[in-house]
């Protein structure tokens, strides 16, 4: 009968061991299916931090198509495609796009390679850190022929970088928690590009000992570190309140845009928008270029 | 079947099936004519096969539907065979653990970013390892499951049916709570993605998997179309089938390995798409009778013809969500009131 159970154990053993080993998967951008031509005219773009790159490489009117996640007013009027992790094939396929914009998952592995194996050109852009996103950048301004814009944009993300980290070695490094949602209380943890802009802005993230990128945070714990800065990234509320209360000694800042949020063209925005709610004493540095 | 006076008579299965079997043709016309697109079937047929409407006529739909009625046939015959096994109305084709199972190596795979099999076996060369790691990973686990729970319920006293039934129930349990486990602990993209797979949607298999999946169900539906029979008189009870000749071990052995396999194969391609197992089979018998050599014949061909069609309604529903919706929501919104009508006008439910 004992030996019955040893499977059990083992499975529960296995599944822990699995589930807190869980890594973003590594690797470049890289290109999936046929080669995409010269001068790329159809894009289609599977989510919304890659329409955005393509209007700021100032090449928006090749969009084509968007993801139903995607809010921006240029694209409004654009067909959607469904979504990251179930995109409609047959959707992508009928607007005939010169190349597919798609962050790879295992959970669109199939619909992707099946898009690349219809004849469609694939470009897959992992975004889990800084430098995914400007390798991303880079990728997608060269496949749309755009490299220089491209460069002027990393380049402009990068002095943003050396610019705030210079400035804030200086101040004091603020314990900041930076907060996704309430209801579980999800957290930036290590691995994720919040976590790396937080250290730009020279602050401690609270939650660098957390599991993954973006882990479910003990609201037990989050009262024991009592952060000096919480930055409320979430868009809901439910929830907030009670670990306000509990919070009441740290200061509470909320992103004022998406730049924040989404891993593209705006991260530099984003680092200026943060190094602002993080050390609002110090005056904003006039006539640089965002 | 007997009150109303219908015996079992070659004719009959045979025009039955035929009828189910042109439903099924039916259907699979409709689903590949139909979808978010519309197509110009001319230009499709006899256009230039790289042509959009020719690619998503034949690459997209034409795979999808054969994929729906695979999986379709695959559960409704299992759910046929194990409603009879097991003597139990409520029984389905997850209900021996083969789902929890699958369930649970696909949410790992997909937790660790598993894609495809080649991440993990990087030396495999060809095709295996292009396939999708998550779906490798759930046939894995239902045939493990499987395994487990036939070797568990095997053992002591374990010739009753009811044995597995527990197993099999106990099994679901644990893995689900497993996998809540993982699912508390994962990114919100990969959790995205494995709530994704727990919800049974149809992707997009190649035609390599798909020839092995008809292969698959083939074997394991012909194994329950063979024992059919026997089957039908293991509802006499053990000690009456035994005195008939039936070796009731085994025939319920074998029922249950082959109803598991196929199982296995559809939620492996899948993941749960419930009630096709459930509801397919018991409208039948509420239409038909309990005679299981029609039943599994007939579920079979209803089930694949029922899930092309739930699936069809899936992807029509794509410019109101901007999203197919999983096709076992889709199944379970369909067949919850159409087996509640059909219950209410026939009165009565029998498992066999």
């Amino acid at each position: 009968m004992k030996t019955r159970l040893v499977p059990f154990v083992l499975l529960a053993a296995l599944c822990l061991v699995t589930a807190a080993r869980a890594a973003p998967p590594k690797g470049g951008p890289r290109f999936l299916g046929p080669k995409p031509p010269e001068k790329v005219k159809r894009v289609v773009t599977l989510a919304p931090s890659f329409t955005e790159t393509v209007m700021a490489l100032g090449a928006g009117s090749t969009l084509v198509g968007v993801s139903r996640f995607d809010e921006a007013k240029e694209v409004a009027g654009l067909p959607r495609v469904g979504g990251f992790i179930d995109p409609s094939i047959e959707a992508v396929v009928a607007l005939e796009p010169d190349l597919v914009l798609v962050q790879p998952g295992p959970g669109n592995q199939r619909s992707v390679e099946k898009l690349a194996e219809l004849g469609i050109p694939v470009l897959l852009l992992p975004l889990h850190t800084v430098a995914d996103t400007l390798a991303a950048l880079r990728a997608v301004g060269k496949a749309l022929g755009k490299e220089t814009e491209a460069a002027a944009l990393v380049q402009r993300i990068e002095s943003t970088r050396v610019r705030i980290r210079e400035a804030s070695r200086k101040l004091e490094s603020p314990r900041v928690l930076f907060v996704y949602g309430f209801t579980p209380l999800v957290v930036a943890g290590p691995g994720s590009f919040a976590d790396e802009l937080l250290r730009d802005a020279g602050a401690r993230n609270v939650a660098a000992d957390a599991s993954g990128a973006y882990p479910v945070y003990p609201v037990e714990r989050a009262v024991g570190v009592s952060p000096d800065v919480v930055v409320d990234a979430s868009d809901v509320d439910v929830g907030k309140d009670t670990l306000r209360a509990l919070l009441s000694e740290s200061r509470w800042v909320e992103v004022p845009s998406m730049a924040l949020l989404q891993p593209g063209p705006s991260l530099g925005r984003g680092l200026e928008e943060l190094f602002q709610l993080l050390h609002p004493t110090v005056k904003p540095d006039a006539g640089i270029a965002r | 079947m007997r009150e109303r006076g219908k015996g079992f008579t070659l004719a009959r299965v045979l025009g039955l099936c035929g009828v189910f079997l042109v439903l099924m043709l039916v259907a699979f016309l409709v689903s590949v004519r139909f979808g978010d697109q519309p197509i110009s079937l001319h230009s499709a047929l006899f256009g230039k096969p790289t042509s959009k409407d020719a690619l998503i006529f034949w690459s997209v739909r034409m795979p999808r539907a054969v994929l729906a009625a695979l999986v379709g046939a695959g559960l409704a015959a299992s759910g046929t065979t194990l409603q009879g096994v097991l003597r139990n109305p409520l029984a389905d084709p997850f209900i021996l653990g083969v789902s929890g199972g699958a369930a649970l190596g696909a949410t790992l795979a997909l937790a660790v970013g598993l894609a495809s099999v080649g991440e993990v076996a990087p030396d495999l060369g060809g095709g295996l390892a292009r396939l999708s790691a998550p779906t490798l990973f759930a046939f894995v686990g239902a045939v493990a499951a499987m395994l487990f729970v036939l070797a568990a319920s095997r053992g002591h006293g374990g010739r009753t049916p009811d044995v597995a039934l527990l197993i099999g129930v106990v099994f679901n349990s644990f893995a689900s709570a497993v996998i809540t486990l993982i699912k508390t602990l994962s990114d919100p993209n990969q959790l995205g993605a494995i709530l994704h797979w727990l919800a049974g949607t149809l992707g997009h298999e190649r035609a390599g998997t798909l020839a092995l999946s008809v292969l698959l169900q083939v074997a394991a539906i012909g194994v329950m179309l063979a024992l059919s029979g026997r089957l039908n008189l293991l509802t006499l009870g053990d000690e009456d089938a035994a005195s008939l000749g039936v070796s009731v071990a085994s025939t319920r052995r074998l029922l249950l390995l082959a109803a598991s396999a196929s199982v296995a194969g559809a939620v492996a391609l899948s993941g749960l798409i419930g009630f096709v197992g459930l509801i397919v089979p018991h409208l039948l018998r509420l239409a038909f009778g309990p005679d299981q050599r029609l039943l599994v014949p007939l579920s079979a061909l209803g089930g694949a013809a029922f899930l092309m069609l739930a699936d069809l309604l899936a992807r029509l529903t794509f410019p109101l969500f901007g999203g197919d919706p999983p096709v076992g929501v889709v199944t379970a919104l369909l067949g919850g009131p159409l087996f509640l009508a059909l219950l209410y006008r026939r009165g009565r439910l029998t498992a066999a």
